[in-house]
């Protein structure tokens, strides 16, 4: 059952992650929780190779790459 | 059934990313469309790769090949996404990088500002 209750949230977190005026909160909702949310389907859906690099790469990489634009350009949208 | 919803998923989430890439004005939440439209793929790709009541696709010790060759999910897609997560990061790194050019050269990452 969990796993439908995520595969609905998981484009629910996405368009929701497009509306914040503060990118730092948008990218980490965009990049950060759905992709570990992904991983988390990844690994139901028997791929567990695919689901550990997702897991690491949604939960550190990508939201520190992003993290480090917002730093050095603007945190609030105009 | 997982699998049908999965790929409903995906193309949500591709549906999403294009939107966000084709009406979103701001670079970032543009690339943010970009990285949804490849989860999107690597969703389906490994929802292709399921196989119901199945098992992970590694063959441990005392099983047979007969009985993990009829139970594994399809292990090429697994392959192919793992390869795709990599890259994608890699351009989208790139991507990111770019972005702070332009911000660097214009001050701003609106696109209807850039294009003044």
């Amino acid at each position: 059952m969990i796993e439908y209750i995520l595969l609905a949230t998981i484009p629910l977190i996405a368009a929701a992650s497009l509306y914040p005026k503060d990118l730092l909160k948008a990218v980490i909702i965009g990049t950060g929780i759905e992709g570990v949310a992904l991983a988390v389907i990844y690994q139901m859906l028997l791929a567990s190779d695919v689901a550990l690099t997702q897991a690491v790469i949604a939960s550190t990489i990508l939201p520190g790459l992003f993290a480090i634009v917002v730093y050095k350009c603007l945190r609030w949208e105009r | 059934m997982i699998q049908e919803a999965s790929f409903v998923t995906a193309a949500a989430l591709f549906l999403i990313g294009l939107w966000a890439v084709l009406e979103k004005d701001n670079l970032l939440k543009k690339v943010m469309g970009a990285t949804f439209i490849g989860d999107a793929v690597n969703l389906t790709l490994v929802g292709l790769g399921y196989r119901l009541d199945g098992i992970v696709p590694i063959l441990s010790e005392g099983m047979m090949v007969t009985e993990y060759a009829a139970k594994a999910g399809y292990p090429l897609p697994m392959a192919l996404v793992l390869t795709n997560i990599v890259i994608g990061v890699a351009t989208t790194a790139l991507i990111l990088a770019l972005c702070v050019k332009i911000y660097e050269k214009t001050g701003s990452l609106s696109v209807g500002e850039i294009w003044k």
